[in-house]
This record gives C-alpha cells, sequence and structure tokens, in this order.
C-alpha cells in the first residue's frame, strides 16, 4: 500500500514539507517498481530516491544549523547511519538482490518516525530563525528604498 | 493483554529523547499485542516486520542519544554504549531465535519493557541533566536553587 501523505506528516516549514512529500513520492515509485517486477525500473528509481535524500539532508542540516539548533550533530548522525543503510539497499540491489519489499518497509517506517520525532523538534527555532531572517531581509530593503525614494 | 503504559517518572525532560522513549514503549506495546493474539490471523511476515521495525527504531534512538552524550562530554559516554551494545546482542538473540520458529514475541515484550525501564531510570538520567545544561543551556535544579537561595541572602 502507498504511503500517503497526510496533514500529520507537515512539520510547517514549507520548503521542508515539499521535500518530504516528494521524498514520498520516490518511495511510492520504489513500491510501483517492486509491483512492475522490474528491476531495472527499481535501481533507476533508487538512484534518484539516494540522490534526492542526500541533498535534502545536506538542505535540512544547513538549515538546523543555521537555526541553532541544539541537536544538529545528533540530527546528522542519524541521517547518516540512514544513508549507511540505503547505500547497502542500493548495493545489494545492484547485486541482483530481491530487497524491493523490505527497501519500501525500511522507507516508509524511517520516514514518518524520523518527521515525527525528529524533524518536529527542530520546527520552533528554524521557523523562528526563517521570521528573522525575513525581518532583517525587509528592513535591509525598506531603508534601501527609503534612501533612494526619500 | 499485558501493556506498557508511560509514566511521567520516564521522562528526562528532553521533549525529543522523552518522545523516541515513547516511541519505542508503542512498538512494545505492538510486541505485546502480538504475542496476545492469534499468530497465524497476523502471519510471521507481520511479526517480523514489527519486530524489524523496532530494531531498527531503537538503534537509530541510539545513536542519536551516543552524539548527544558525546557533544556534551559526558564522561561515562563509553559505559553508556556498552549498555546499548549489550541491548543490542540482547535483540539479536531474539531475532535468532525467531527465525528459528519459537514464538518470542511475550518474552520479548517483557525483556523490552524491564531493559527500557531500567536503562531510562538509571543511565539515561545520569546524561540528561549534563546534557540539558551543555546542549540546551537549563540549569541544574541544584544551581537554580543555589542562585535562588544566594539572591535572597544577599539581596533582600
Amino acid at each position: 500500500m502507498s504511503l500517503q501523505w497526510s496533514a500529520d506528516l507537515e512539520i510547517g516549514i514549507s520548503v521542508i514539507d515539499s521535500q518530504h512529500q516528494r521524498i514520498v513520492e520516490y518511495i511510492n515509485a520504489v513500491e510501483t517498481a517492486h509491483q512492475h517486477d522490474s528491476q531495472k525500473e527499481l535501481l533507476e528509481v533508487l538512484d534518484e530516491l539516494v540522490d534526492y535524500t542526500l541533498s535534502h539532508f545536506a538542505f535540512e542540516e544547513s538549515l538546523i544549523e543555521e537555526a541553532g539548533y541544539p541537536f544538529c550533530k545528533a540530527h546528522k548522525k542519524v541521517h547518516s547511519l540512514f544513508t549507511r543503510r540505503i547505500l547497502g539497499y542500493q548495493q545489494r540491489a545492484k547485486a541482483d538482490e530481491n530487497v524491493a519489499e523490505e527497501l519500501t518497509h525500511t522507507l516508509k517506517t524511517w520516514l514518518v518516525n524520523h518527521i515525527k520525532h525528529d524533524d518536529r523538534d527542530y520546527t520552533d527555532i528554524v521557523k523562528a530563525n526563517i521570521n528573522e531572517a525575513s525581518k532583517r531581509a525587509k528592513a535591509k530593503s525598506g531603508s534601501w528604498m527609503s534612501r533612494l525614494f526619500g | 493483554m499485558t501493556c506498557f503504559i508511560w509514566s511521567e517518572e520516564f521522562e528526562l525532560g528532553i521533549d525529543i529523547i522523552d518522545h523516541q522513549h515513547q516511541r519505542i514503549v508503542a512498538y512494545i506495546n505492538q510486541t505485546y499485542a502480538i504475542s496476545s493474539s492469534n499468530h497465524s490471523a497476523l502471519g510471521s511476515t507481520d511479526v517480523k516486520t514489527i519486530l524489524a521495525s523496532l530494531v531498527d527504531y531503537t538503534l537509530s534512538h541510539f545513536a542519536f542519544e551516543e552524539a548527544l552524550m558525546e557533544e556534551a562530554e559526558y564522561p561515562d559516554l563509553s559505559e553508556h554504549q556498552l549498555a546499548h551494545h549489550q541491548f543490542s546482542e540482547l535483540i539479536e538473540n531474539f531475532k535468532l531465535r525467531f527465525e528459528q520458529g519459537e514464538d518470542v514475541s511475550q518474552q520479548l515484550a517483557r525483556v523490552l519493557q524491564h531493559w527500557l525501564i531500567q536503562h531510562i531510570m538509571t543511565e539515561d538520567k545520569c546524561y540528561a541533566e549534563l546534557v540539558k545544561q551543555k546542549l540546551l543551556g537549563i540549569e541544574p535544579e541544584r544551581h537554580r536553587l543555589w542562585i535562588k537561595n544566594a539572591v535572597s541572602r544577599y539581596f533582600q
């Protein structure tokens, strides 16, 4: 059964929610490849999923570091552990092992748990940082406008 | 059906860790649910899936916790890691017995519950204050009381 995006997976930071939704789509594509019984399709989707997930992790990590989230290192550690697992699955799939079902379950379970517990914990501090940055940007453009137009 | 009920006494006051512990409790309760149900209705794949999820989540939680302790320069980190490692070996043993066809779910749930309570109340409570102080800037209760007493002594 495909993973359905729902409100309880939203953390309220739109760029992160969009990235998480994209990962859900990739996970469902892995499941579709399994249903099609196509190892070629699985390998292609898995490559894209790994690339996208690593980019997402890097983005998230800089967001939380910039916000001064106190548990950055621990959060990165969990990302790193999961990356090793997914790369392991990728290696096994490349060796023609049938990993799709186990992989799909692991991906779904990990993502839901990670969003609901780990990602949710940084939400307040990151939102506050984004708001502050927005205010600073507006104040800066405001003063530029006043200099230009009096 | 036996059930593991979360209690405030298990809270460390570090929200993310408390939530991760609560998630493990939920997995333990799923294991209790398996043990009191008709296994043939569930299917061994479902049992295997729940056990795999429990193991995966616990290992991820351990990694997170150890990273917190490392950053806070907790002096007993290696002892704590040893406790985590011993737990992983215990779970591995249950996994092997399950794979050999033994019905381990009831015993596993009881052992996990006992281990988690003991681990939270002794080992985890030991690091919590240091992590709160160093990473969250929360002064330990004894410091807050000292400051309060000093203020009332010298500034009244």
